[in-house]
């Protein structure tokens, strides 16, 4: 199972204490795909943590001491620095923590990476309209047709560096950063937007190969069993899939 | 020295060639708050580079091979690497060139600086928007959320104690704001700082700043290139030379 299948806290629960030493806490939501980015990181690079899940629709009234608008992803550590947006948090764990660095030293490709992730930037969003459009009964046909358009520039980029994953022949940090919201086409119900695009559909088969995102891999059912309660407004959605 | 005050290349004019070893060029425009960001670190690190200014009215087609997207800043090395986006761009120079560190060391504080950075995010937009807003009902409201947006930053500055964003001393952070903070006058927002006073100090003292006032440009040039520009002339980008 993993380390963070634990029931989420909401209105009404005690504080967590302080984060004892040599270990980094994280505030996260087992479904969300930002804080996942930050899940793949601490797997990643083994680095030893706790998982605190937030109840999103019922937060609890200390959370908002740890991010001012009650956000997810957050970093506590043990000298209670509080570290968030999902990017930023990512990058502090690779500064922060030896061994393998997820981000290459070269500054010129450190800045290539970046620079993709710039590209990136609308995917997030138009994945959730596609999602909330559908749930809801509308046609998303536009939407999906704009996802398609991303999905392409992504594809000419791993043309022509022609390689199997974004930043070489490695994973490395631009592919997690990437990675929560291809896991989720399939249980979005837009799958079929990476069928122009078979170079992506490679890159995806190579990241379910490696061992950090296939610890992490949520099972379709138990995400879609999420994604029902979540769209009729009930707040055990986020706990769904847990035992007792 | 920079530079910076060369007439802008424009559709039609020959792409420039390689890059000199030994230089960086900064593909800019004298106005360009995004720019400025880069030409301030440069300046601030003592890197020898060139620039080449772009009629951002009249593109010349060659620019779009140096970015897709047809904005500056850009860098480019004598390797032809070539980096977009000026806060990369900002984050390349320090990295890639050795001399005093405008990000700390530390993982936590350079972390700090980001989420300072995020805190900002909504200013540009906002500055735009009531620059090209005429009607003084919709920018009365901007004004409104920008002054939120700096509260914000004033709060971010008295909860620190210090005179700058990334402690006592002047650093990354503090350049990659300032440019907007420049152009406040010339757009007649100085009002958004009035109940700001740390904001107000933390001004003053970015003015005091060897390399801030280098690429300082004055009231009266700006206001003469926002007229301009907002006329979309071509002439606005060399404005003043």
């Amino acid at each position: 199972m993993s380390d963070d299948a634990t029931r989420t806290l909401g209105k009404g629960s005690t504080p967590p204490g302080p984060v004892p030493e040599g270990v980094i806490r994280l505030y996260s939501m087992r479904f969300c795909p930002y804080a996942h980015r930050t899940r793949l990181v601490l797997r990643a690079k083994g680095i030893r943590h706790e998982v605190i899940n937030i109840n999103l629709r019922n937060k609890p009234e200390w959370y908002f001491t740890k991010h001012p608008f009650g956000q997810i992803p957050v970093l506590e550590n043990s000298k209670c620095q509080l570290i968030y947006e999902s990017v930023i948090a990512c990058e502090y764990l690779d500064d922060a923590y030896p061994g393998r660095k997820l981000y290459p030293y070269d500054p010129y490709e450190r800045a290539r990476q970046k620079m993709l992730l710039e590209l990136f930037y609308k995917v997030p969003h138009l994945t959730k309209e596609c999602l909330v459009a559908l749930r809801c009964g509308r046609d998303c046909a536009d939407l999906k047709l704009a996802l398609r358009q991303e999905f392409c520039n992504l594809e000419e980029i791993l043309g022509y560096q022609n390689t199997v994953f974004f930043g070489g022949d490695c994973i490395s940090m631009i592919d997690y950063l990437f990675w929560p919201w291809f896991e989720r086409l399939e249980v979005y119900g837009i799958a079929d937007c990476v069928n122009h695009t078979p170079t992506l559909r490679l890159w995806i088969a190579a990241m379910k190969q490696d061992p950090t995102v296939c610890s992490l891999l949520t099972d379709k059912n138990t995400f879609l069993g999420f994604l029902n309660l979540y769209f009729q407004n009930n707040p055990g959605a986020f706990d769904y899939g847990l035992s007792c | 020295m920079s530079g910076g005050s060369a007439r802008s290349l424009g559709k039609g004019s020959a792409p420039p060639g390689p890059v000199p070893e030994g230089l960086i060029r900064v593909y800019s425009m004298r106005f360009c708050p995004y720019a400025q960001r880069t030409r301030l670190v440069l300046t601030a690190k003592g890197i020898r580079h060139e620039v080449i200014n772009i009629n951002l009215k009249n593109k010349p087609e060659w620019f779009f091979k140096k970015n897709p997207s047809g904005l500056v800043p850009v860098l480019e090395t004598s390797l032809g690497q070539l980096i977009c986006e000026s806060a990369i761009t900002c984050e390349y120079l320090d990295e890639a060139y050795p001399g005093k560190k405008l990000l700390p060391g530390d993982p936590y504080e350079k972390a700090c600086q980001k989420m300072v950075f995020e805190s900002f995010s909504k200013v540009p937009p906002l500055i735009s928007r009531i620059l090209r807003t005429q009607n003084k009902e919709d920018c009365s409201g901007l004004k409104e959320e920008l002054h939120k947006e700096i509260t914000k930053l004033e709060e971010v500055l008295t909860d620190k104690k210090t005179t700058f964003f990334g402690g006592n001393s002047l650093s990354m952070i503090d350049y990659l704001i300032w440019p907007w903070f420049e152009r406040l006058e010339a757009l007649e927002l100085n009002e958004c700082v009035d109940h700001t006073p740390t904001l107000k100090l933390w001004m003053a003292a970015m003015k005091k700043d060897p390399t801030v006032s280098s690429l300082l440009t004055d009231v009266k040039t700006f206001q003469g290139f926002f007229n301009l520009y907002l006329q979309n002339s071509p002439e606005a980008c060399d404005y003043g030379l």
